[in-house]
Order: C-alpha cells, then structure tokens, then sequence
C-alpha cells in the first residue's frame, strides 16, 4: 500500500505539526506492507493530509484527487473526530492499516 | 527552473557587484559581510521554506503564465484564495524568522505593475505590458529577489517634484534615448536593497502633466552603472561586528529587513525595462496598487513576529516566576489579542480583494489600510507590555562578554538567575531577543514601513464613503427628503 503525507502550509499550527507528521511517516515506513511515497508520485493508496488547525487548508480537491482514500489531520482531529495531540501518529497508523485490510 | 534554494540565492549574490557602502567603507561581498548576513538569511528562507513539505503549501504556487511550479513571491495573485495563502506564508516566515525577510516588496511591486501596464496600455495603445509580462517571465523562472523601490526623499514636502529647489528629490527621466531612459534622483529606505538583484522602481505620489518626467516605472539590475547603495544604521548594529552572539538577540535572522538609500546617478535603462514614462496619470494607481497589496501583508509578517514576541515574552515570564501572577497572564492575552486583531484585518482585507482588469487581484485598498494604520499602534502595545514584564533588566543587563568574563561572569550567573532550575543564560538570551524586537529600529519600521500612518489616514478618507454615510444618519433623523438606501 502506496502512502504519501501533505502538509497544509503551517502558517500557524496549533499542534506541533512537524513533530507529528515525521512521527507518522516514521511509524508508517516502520509498519509492514505500508509503502511511504512521495506526494507527486502516482498512484497513491492514502493521502494522509496533515493540517495544524481545524479550518484543514490542505484538505483541497486537487490533492483529494491524488489519492485513492484520504485521512485529514486537521488540529487535534482525524476526519473531524477529536483525538489528543499524543495520539495522532498511533490513529493514523490504525486508519491507514485498516484500508489496507478492507482491500484484502 | 522556476525555483531555487537559498544557497543558490546567496551564490546570485556573489555572481553581482553592486556599489555598496556601509559604515563609510564600500563593501566587496554583501553575500559575506556580517552587517548583511543576517538579513540574507532571512530572504534565504523564502527560498528553503518553499521546499520544506510542511510550508509547500503556502509558499509555492502555480505560474499563470507557464503552467510552472513557482515561488510565492514571484507570483501573481489570480484569486482572493492566493491572497490570503500570501498572507498566512508571511506570518509562518515571520515566525521562523522574527525579523523582516524584505521579499514581500517586490512581490507586491510585481503585482502592483502587473496590472497598471495593463490599464496603460488599454487607454494609450502603449506595449508597457508585454514587456513587464516578459519580464516576470523572467523573474519567475530565476526564482529572482527583487526589490521594490517606491520612496523619494521627498525635498520640501509641500511642493510638488516639478517645483523642487532640487529635482532629484525624486527620481525622474533626464534624457529619452532611442533604446532606453536615462534616471537621476534617489530612492529612500528602500528594504533588501543590498541583497536584492534588481529594483523595480515606481513612482511615490500621484503627480500632474507638469511632473510628467517623475513618473518613472522601470526594473534596474543592483549593479547597473550608476547606482549606489548606502546601507542604514540599525539600532546595536555593531553587535552584528563584534563577535557577540547573544547580544545580537537574534543573531541568524537581525532585527528588520535592512534598508539602504538607493541613488540613481544617471542610470541607464534599457527600454524593454521601462514599464511607464511620462504616464503621470496613472502614477496615483500605481503607488495605490503597490500600497495596497504590501499594507495587506502586516498583518501577517507583523503576526508572526508577534507570535514570536510573545511567547519570548511568556518564557522570559517562566524564568523570572512571574508567569502565573494574574497580572502577567491579562498582559499575555492582552498581546494575542492585538496580534490576532491585526490578523483578523490582513485576512478581512484579502478575502474582500477583487479582480482588476489584467485579471489579478488585489485586496481592498480600505481594509488594507486599516491593517497598517493597526500596525503602527498595536505593534507598539506589544512592545510595551513585553517590556513590561520584562523589566528594567532589558537595558541594564551587562554585556555576554562579561557573562563570559573568568572573573565577573560568575556574578552574572548568579545575580542574572531568575527560577533555581533556569540558568541566568536562557534569561539573558530571552532578554535580548526581546530588546531586539522592541527596542529602536524595529518599532520604527511598524510605524513607516509600508507607508507612514498618515498615508493611510488619506486612502482612508478617499476610500470611506462619506457622502452615503451622511445619508444614512439623515435618513434615520427624517432630515430633508428621505433618500432611498435599501
């Protein structure tokens, strides 16, 4: 499975927002069967879109369109469902995973 | 190309000479002189930040002549979405930097020309807009820092350039020649001109036929022949020189932009670089234009700073035990409020910015004024209430040489020491951070940068409806016959 993160922008993040996204592509390219690619690279399994605040500036149509499923960090959120700064990087990873296993 | 990193910026640098000086001495590289490096550093983000994956988003962007992937700053903005992408890229640099990173000049000079050769052209039948278009083409596939260089001295305020004792109080055409222009005069605290490539010169004020000459628009390379550069004192800038760290408060990044007073010593000016000559009726469009977009962007770069400012201020608060006092905290909520207030109007002005006839946008003139009339009060605020609870320390703390001295620095140590757990270091280093960002020039360029407050005041009062207003209140008050509003 083909993943790749997109950042919003950062202009001013209420999470540490580096932080988390390099814990996420850490722990994805630790996880096996879970591929970390480029953004541009084509194609891609799931666009995670990571985004500092809840106004989510990077979840936009063009990048959506990249992907195949999409997960949207956006503050202290995981597809508007509220989840604490420290437990980002491990939802995602179960989030990921779990298209992986739909797909199976 | 189309972008570059800053390193290969720092090297453009080198590849010029322009004719610079500094402290009474003409200086060999700008690129490596430590009165300049700092703020290179700071310009040099614009070019890093854009290849980092967490500030792609808000500092690069897409040509609308190329198709191309391009710098933020050598774009032109085509919707009210990019102008506020330029806005919250300004805050996430000021953020990084705590200091001017001076490229937001040019780039609102870009925008401003874009358009106003454009509506030239359609009246007069002139071709101002085909070269300017080429030009950025040019601009944007180098990835160029260019300077935008506005301000004239001026002379005796109350008259006009064309009655000037002196007439180079402003810069103005000498001589028209077949293949060019030649231009005399100065342009005054003209941002990252020193460690620009070029400066794309525009007219300060709305001018009359008689001051036909003065309304000069045109690009020239830093090391045209000619053109000299004298570089502005900033407040402490011998710490730069020194050998201090510390001292500097923010070493990498300075404390402003760096500005120089630019002088036109019959500078020749190739014609494809002429973007107006003698068009002084749109002179007024232009400075409104290039004032627009670059009073919307303080509430964004000032933001960040401010961002910084703060939390400086709240850490400094920690080390000395004073954070919890209540007092403390109001003052702290206090200096987001006022950061926020100036954000809220950068982005209020940007989401109300509209399309011009060459197709790009601008945000509106009346908010954007605003934002810098803001500017030059709130910005003050913060400063005081940093320095309020920072305390007389921030300009009787001695020296880090003395810090570092074997005999005295074990008294700064322990008489500089705030909370048993902090060393008196992290407070001294807070310290002046917080002098720097407070303390002299700074705070100057919140007060004239962009336009002094009372070229504000006048956008204001052209672009406020007075006469609708009236209405308003003498309908209400049932005076004279009831106009229909609604």
């Amino acid at each position: 499975m083909k993943v790749a993160v997109k950042y919003c922008g950062s202009c001013n993040p209420e999470i540490a927002l580096s932080d988390v996204g390099h814990k996420i592509e850490r722990a994805l390219q630790e996880a096996p069967g879970i591929n970390v690619v480029s953004r541009r690279s084509k194609p891609i399994d799931v666009m995670v879109i990571l985004c500092g605040c809840p106004r989510a500036c990077g979840d936009k149509k063009r990048i959506r369109k990249r992907a195949v499923h999409c997960i949207v960090v956006a503050g202290e959120t995981i597809d508007l469902v509220p989840v604490a700064e420290k437990d980002l990087t491990a939802r995602v990873v179960q989030k990921v995973k779990s298209f992986s296993s739909a797909e199976n | 190309m189309g972008m570059i990193h800053g390193d290969d910026y720092r090297e453009s640098l080198r590849r010029v000479k322009p004719e610079v000086y500094y402290m009474g001495e003409k200086i060999d590289s700008v690129a490596d002189h430590p009165a300049f490096i700092p703020h290179i550093n700071a310009a040099a983000l614009t070019y890093d930040m854009a290849w980092a994956p967490e500030f792609e988003e808000l500092l690069t962007t897409e040509s609308h002549l190329t198709g191309e992937k391009i710098n933020l700053f050598t774009h032109v903005h085509h919707s009210t979405n990019d102008l506020v992408q330029k806005v919250k890229a300004l805050r996430a640099l000021g953020q990084q930097t705590g200091s001017c990173f001076a490229r937001c000049v040019g780039h609102d000079a870009l925008n401003a020309i874009y358009s106003v050769t454009y509506d030239m052209d359609q009246k007069n039948g002139t071709e101002y807009h085909k070269s300017f278009v080429n030009f950025l083409k040019e601009v944007q596939k180098e990835d160029r820092f260019i300077s935008g260089a506005m301000t004239d001295p001026k002379g005796d305020r109350s008259l006009p350039p064309s009655q000037q004792a002196d007439a180079d109080q402003y810069v103005h055409v000498v001589e028209r020649k077949k293949d060019g222009i030649v231009i005399r005069g100065a342009k005054a605290h003209i941002t990252g001109a020193v460690n620009a490539l070029g400066h794309l010169v525009m007219p300060t004020t709305s001018l009359k036929e008689a001051d036909a000459d003065y309304a000069v628009c045109c690009y020239v390379p830093v090391d045209a022949p000619g053109l000299v550069h004298i570089f502005g004192r900033q407040t402490n800038d011998d710490r730069k020189c020194s050998g201090c760290l510390m001292d500097q408060g923010n070493p990498e990044y300075g404390i402003v932009g760096g500005e120089a007073l630019v002088v036109f010593d019959d500078v020749f000016v190739p014609r494809e670089q002429v973007f107006m000559c003698g068009e002084y009726d749109f002179a007024f469009e232009l400075v409104e234009r290039f004032a627009t977009a670059h009073r919307q962007n303080y509430g964004g770069c000032k933001v960040g700073l401010a961002d910084v400012l703060t939390g400086a201020t709240y850490a400094l608060a920690e080390v000395q035990g004073t954070a919890t006092a209540s007092h403390i905290r109001d003052k702290l909520v206090e200096m987001v409020h006022l950061a926020e207030t100036l954000y809220c109007c950068s982005i209020a002005c940007s989401c109300q910015g509209y399309a011009l006839p060459a197709g790009n946008f601008m945000a509106d003139p009346l908010l954007a004024n605003v934002t810098k009339l803001n500017v030059t009060r709130y910005i003050y605020e913060m400063a005081r209430i940093a320095q309020d609870i920072a305390g007389g320390l921030l300009a009787t703390m001695p020296s880090e040489l003395d810090w570092g001295n074997t005999k005295v620095g074990k008294y700064v140590d322990k008489y500089l020491k705030g909370v048993t757990d902090v060393p008196a270091e992290t407070r001294m280093r807070l310290l002046r951070l917080i002098e720097g960002m407070t303390c002299g020039t700074a705070l100057a360029e919140s007060m004239h940068g962009a336009g002094s407050p009372q070229a504000q005041r006048i956008m204001i009062m052209r672009r406020s409806n007075w006469e609708r207003k009236k209405r308003l209140a003498q309908k209400l008050a049932k005076i004279g016959e009831q106009p229909k509003l609604v």
